[in-house]
């Protein structure tokens, strides 16, 4: 099978890459960019685990051959942290104990980035919907609603 | 699926071919090239776990995601027109369609979840066939048709004639391609409804979905006409005509009102499911979310016209 080129933008750096066309987004993250965040879970969609921003929307890496992200801006978990200092949501879900095994968090955390990114005072209900596409089998939903809203309350509104 | 796939995972999907045509007319050329060995990729979220699963083994992909001017919704000429790549999630923000199609609008916000609803096409949605599917049942009280391209020519389906059994549609999506969807907006003396039920409020595939347009003269207390569509109730997305007709020209009440619904579970053919339920069951819901449809439409009327 011939190599494709593409190139694409991940946590504000820019990669080129060689790979074959059937490859799938979330491996080429994992495997070969060695961004491990990003977890591959049931591989069809239904459980958010593999949730990543590309070009300003969250959405599941399992289902994107990697050839559609070609010239797109990918965040990844691993794109959230400056400079070594844990994002505000990251810096939150620790001290409100909204991590238990841990898999589910980089896409509750891309899903709380991209909501705050488009709405930075969401209600309760906006902040269920924006994480209704990951699934915690901790179910520690509540720590993890508790944990955004405390971060968007820190977000000066625009009348302030 | 079987137990076997189901637990493992192949991470190379085995398409060989992946292109990126810049228009349809392109688009439309590598699919009669690869002589139904390629299928088009739009928001992927049903091909690419079909593939997964074996269910689908195409030897191209053809991503029309780069072809411009597909992605937009717009008010032309007294009609409302979607782009074969207008996602889910633009369909639910849409203020046009918020006001003039509400029931789409209603249905595509329940779909899936963000991400999925970001990636998603509704013209996928209407092209992958399921009877229950959350944007053709609004989409079929609507009267909407879909404008269906290959290199043979263009024609135009109603939703209607769309359908042939579960996953199977009119258009052949390894030669042909829904360019657009539309329909007209709704008038001022019509409303319309989106109702789903399923086992959780997201990433959950509906136990039943409900659309309803209401036309009604609220002075005079009478229905002009109102359109029911359900799913999954049926091997197709199903109109429930026999409960439409009740309804038609009749004067607006508690008895006409649940005749209808009462009709509604009568005419489908509902099977005992796991993951739906018992047949009883799924008979009594669908007159229920028939009757709270036709009623939440009536409402919708009345605060419009209070």
């Amino acid at each position: 099978m011939a190599k494709e080129k593409i190139q694409f933008e991940v946590n504000g750096k820019q990669v080129f890459l060689e790979v074959d066309p059937d490859e799938l987004l979330i491996d080429v993250l994992r495997d070969h960019l060695g961004l491990k965040g990003t977890k591959a879970g049931c591989r069809g969609g239904e459980c958010g685990a593999c949730s990543i921003i590309l070009n300003g929307k969250v959405v599941t890496s399992c289902l994107i051959p990697v050839m559609k992200a070609d010239g797109g801006k990918i965040t990844t978990v691993e794109g959230l942290e400056k400079d070594g200092e844990l994002h505000p949501l990251q810096k939150a879900f620790v001290e409100k104990g909204a991590i238990q095994c841990g898999f589910c968090t980089p896409g509750m955390l891309l899903s709380a980035k991209n909501l705050l990114d488009q709405n930075p005072r969401p209600t309760i209900q906006e902040i269920k919907v924006a994480i209704s596409g990951v699934l915690c089998r901790c179910t520690g939903y509540q720590k993890i609603i508790h944990a955004i809203h405390s971060v968007s309350k820190t977000i000066p509104s625009k009348e302030a | 699926m079987n137990l076997e796939s189901s637990l493992v995972w192949p991470k190379r999907l085995h398409w060989e071919k992946y292109f990126r045509p810049r228009d349809i007319a392109e688009a439309l050329k590598i699919l009669e090239e690869f002589q139904g060995k390629a299928r088009l990729l739009a928001g992927g979220t049903d091909l690419i776990p079909q593939i997964r699963n074996r269910e689908a083994r195409p030897r191209a992909l053809v991503d029309i995601t780069q072809i411009p001017g597909l992605d937009e919704i717009k008010l032309e000429g007294g009609v409302i027109r979607i782009g074969a790549l207008v996602t889910h999630a633009q369909v639910a923000q849409s203020p046009l369609l918020r006001e003039k199609a509400l029931a789409l609008t209603e249905g595509a916000s329940q779909l899936g979840s963000p991400q999925i609803r970001n990636l998603g096409t509704i013209a996928g949605n209407i092209v992958s066939g399921q009877p229950g599917a959350d944007t053709t049942i609004p989409l079929l009280v609507l009267d909407a048709k879909g404008k269906v391209k290959s290199e043979k020519g263009e024609r135009i389906v109603p939703l209607t004639e769309f359908f042939l059994d579960t996953g199977k549609t009119t258009v052949d999506s390894t030669r042909e391609m829904v360019t657009e969807i539309f329909f007209s907006p709704l008038a001022d003396h019509e409303s319309s409804v989106s109702l789903r039920l399923a086992r959780r409020k997201a990433l959950a595939l509906p136990i039943l979905n409900v659309s309803v347009v209401v036309s009604a003269d609220m002075k005079r207390k009478k229905f002009n006409h109102v359109r029911i569509a359900l799913g999954p109730v049926a091997p197709t997305p199903f109109r429930a005509r026999k409960a439409e007709g009740i309804l038609s020209s009749a004067s607006i009440a508690d008895g006409a009102i649940k005749e209808a619904a009462r009709k509604a579970a009568q005419e489908t053919s509902p099977r005992t499911s796991l993951l739906r339920g018992s047949e009883a069951y799924r008979r009594e819901i669908i007159a229920n979310l028939v009757e709270r449809g036709i009623r939440k439409g009536l409402e919708r009327l009345e605060v419009r016209h209070g």
